[in-house]
């Protein structure tokens, strides 16, 4: 994700991080109390895991976060006026870039007299699970993290 | 702490904790004006979704933590 935000800058597509909740609190990161800790775990998203896109911070309470469904990992794109042109439930750079293709194209296909009108699509995605990485996240956030999901989803 | 901020600040990954917050059926639509929100910059200072949103062309809105 950090790569697309870098490769498409130059063509005035902005990309930033929402820090939200931890959804998967461990003894490492455990949940969230106070601003200032969220503040101090935001950073270390930057620091330890490289993220970076701009980092922005929903309240304490999630209010934006609650307001487009509160999945832990999604991605949401925004036309300059507000207009959502694409929600995902969970984050998939090729499925972000596979968009970002997409709508930088429509601004050129305007400006070269196209008349577009929107209309809604449907498409099932699909992702690489990446099963050991996420394991390994797990055991960085904490023992308690990694075995909170192991119990949660025994086949996972 | 209210219990608005417990619920959401879970302490523990377990169904009766996580799934509740599972909504993304009821969010916004595609072709629907997001909703503004009051966000944070890392460095403390105040900013709103919106602000954010229409400094390009498109955005992109990745929501997560560390965790």
């Amino acid at each position: 994700m950090n790569a697309i935000a870098d490769n498409y800058a130059e063509q005035n597509i902005g990309a930033i991080f929402l820090y939200t909740h931890e959804a998967h609190p461990g003894e490492n990161y455990p949940h969230l109390t106070s601003m200032e800790q969220k503040f101090r775990h935001a950073r270390d998203l930057r620091d330890v895991l490289s993220v970076t896109r701009p980092i922005l911070l929903d309240e304490l309470d999630g209010t934006c976060h609650r307001a487009y469904g509160s999945m832990p990992n999604m991605t949401w794109i925004f036309a300059r006026s507000g207009l959502i042109v694409y929600k995902s439930d969970w984050t998939d750079a090729h499925s972000v870039e596979n968009a970002i293709q997409y709508f930088t194209q429509i601004p050129k296909r305007r400006r070269a007299g196209e008349r577009l009108a929107p209309f809604h699509v449907e498409r099932l995605d699909y992702r690489n699970q990446e099963r050991e990485q996420f394991y390994k996240s797990l055991e960085r956030n904490g023992p308690k993290a990694a075995a909170e999901f192991r119990k949660a989803f025994p086949s996972g | 702490m209210d219990d608005i901020l417990t619920r959401y600040n879970y302490d523990a990954f377990v169904p009766e904790k996580f799934e509740p917050w599972m909504n993304f059926e009821a969010s916004p639509k595609t072709g629907s004006m997001g909703l503004d929100s009051p966000l944070w910059n890392l460095d403390q200072t105040p900013t709103r979704l919106s602000e954010v949103w229409s400094q390009h062309d498109y955005t992109i809105v990745e929501f997560g933590s560390f965790t």
